[in-house]
């Protein structure tokens, strides 16, 4: 399974990679971006990702700005918005931007498998 | 608002019913919302010197810091010399400067000056930069105690498997040989060791599960990272608008204020002082 975690924290990145590590997937398979701008050129030039884990305020290209560009051409792959922001009001436009599942840090490892889990399986 | 992970598994379930009406609706409630919480946070009161009597190792400046003679410590280190040779009482001069200027700003008689490090977002961006790099390395150190502990976990199941077929060997050795005592003894021992083998691979699986705790609890790192970034975002926004406000477009040179004006609480002479002035300087 290949996985795309965007974050502009290096310790949220590890955080989440450690939790993908727990669920099986080796580290060589999932990469890691700092904003928007750097997950878009990952996702456009290995088209191959499974899962795109990302979170919302990031300099340069926030995660909402993320997910409408990949939407705009991929409206197939799990996107999972990983983030601080837990107002309704804001749940809501990410699912309007096209996001699969929402997550409010901080969060336990056991939300992100079951999430992570039922993407995979669904 | 924050939302639990229940309201939000609810929204996901009703997505499709949302109306866009809706959206703007709840997003400007709580950006209201928002906007109140972050001028509460950024008001509330914080007594210092509470906190650094809480701190051990925190001294009064004034009460404990003792005299360091940079001379001294200077002359030791091999390779420094003065540029130029300063007078006793320029360097007297200049420290009395000094303690002039820090006498008045601890009695907020003086502004700070307007340098980098006095900047309140440069500061609070330090502070976050800081703080990310720190959590960096505790994660580094965090990792270390996980791969260590999958190494004990592997020697262990090493050990564990050979003593367990001993154990298999004694056992069959104590039942052909029951009379030698030592395959019965040395039975004992292995299944002993197997016991402590199981007990140690359940501590390291305890140590293992308190680790991830530790990392699941820096998220806060993160989170206090953005209410940094707040109360940055807010400051920012003050400054633009105190500028915005108090900004002079008009080409109008700068005017010579009065200093004591009649109304003022006190250094107001009256008739009879500047009677009394005059007549003084006649004589």
């Amino acid at each position: 399974m290949r996985i795309l975690i965007v974050d502009d924290s290096s310790t949220m990145r590890r955080i989440i990679g450690n939790v993908v590590q727990q669920l099986g997937v080796p580290k060589e398979d999932f990469d890691e971006a700092e904003d928007g701008v750097v997950a878009w050129k990952l996702f456009q030039d290995n088209n191959n990702y499974d899962v795109v884990l990302t979170d919302w305020n990031m300099p340069n290209m926030n995660g909402l700005e993320l997910v409408k560009t990949i939407r705009a051409v991929d409206k197939k792959v799990p996107i999972v918005m990983i983030t601080t922001e837990g107002g309704k009001g804001e749940v809501i436009t990410a699912l309007k931007a096209g996001v699969n599942n929402y997550i409010v840090k901080p969060f336990s490892a056991e939300i992100l498998k079951e999430k992570l889990d039922g993407l995979v399986k669904g | 608002m924050s939302m639990s992970q229940e309201e939000i598994e609810a929204l996901m379930s009703g997505a499709d019913d949302i109306q866009v009406d809706d959206v703007e609706e709840e997003t400007s409630e709580d950006e209201t919302l928002e906007a109140v919480a972050v001028e509460e946070e950024a008001i509330e009161e914080i007594n210092v010197d509470e906190i650094l009597a809480g701190i051990d190792g925190i001294v009064d400046d004034e009460e404990e810091i003792e005299e360091i003679n940079v001379d001294d410590i200077l002359a030791g280190i091999d390779g420094i010399v003065d540029d130029e040779p300063v007078t006793a009482t320029e360097s007297s001069n200049v420290s009395e400067e000094i303690s002039e200027m820090e006498q008045k700003i601890n009695n907020n008689q003086y502004p700070l000056p307007v340098s980098d490090e006095n900047k309140v977002v440069n500061q609070l961006n330090e502070v976050a930069d800081d703080s990310e790099e720190k959590a960096s390395q505790i994660f580094d150190v965090l990792s270390f105690i996980l791969d260590e502990n999958a190494d004990i976990s592997k020697y262990n199941k090493n050990m564990a498997d050979f003593i367990e077929k001993q154990a298999t060997l004694l056992e069959s050795l104590s039942v052909k040989f029951p009379n030698v005592n030592v395959f019965t003894e040395n039975l004992e021992n292995a299944k002993e060791l197997l016991d402590q083998s199981k007990e140690l691979s359940s501590k390291v699986d305890a140590e293992n599960n308190k680790v991830f705790e530790a990392m699941e609890l820096m998220q806060y790192h993160d989170i206090n990272r953005q209410k940094i970034e707040r109360v940055m975002a807010v400051i920012k926004k003050l400054s633009s608008y105190l500028n915005g406000i108090f900004e002079d477009e008009s080409d109008k040179p700068e005017v010579q204020i009065a200093k004591h004006i009649s109304g003022d609480s006190s250094d107001i002479v009256d008739d009879t002082d500047i009677e009394s002035l005059i007549s003084e300087f006649s004589n």
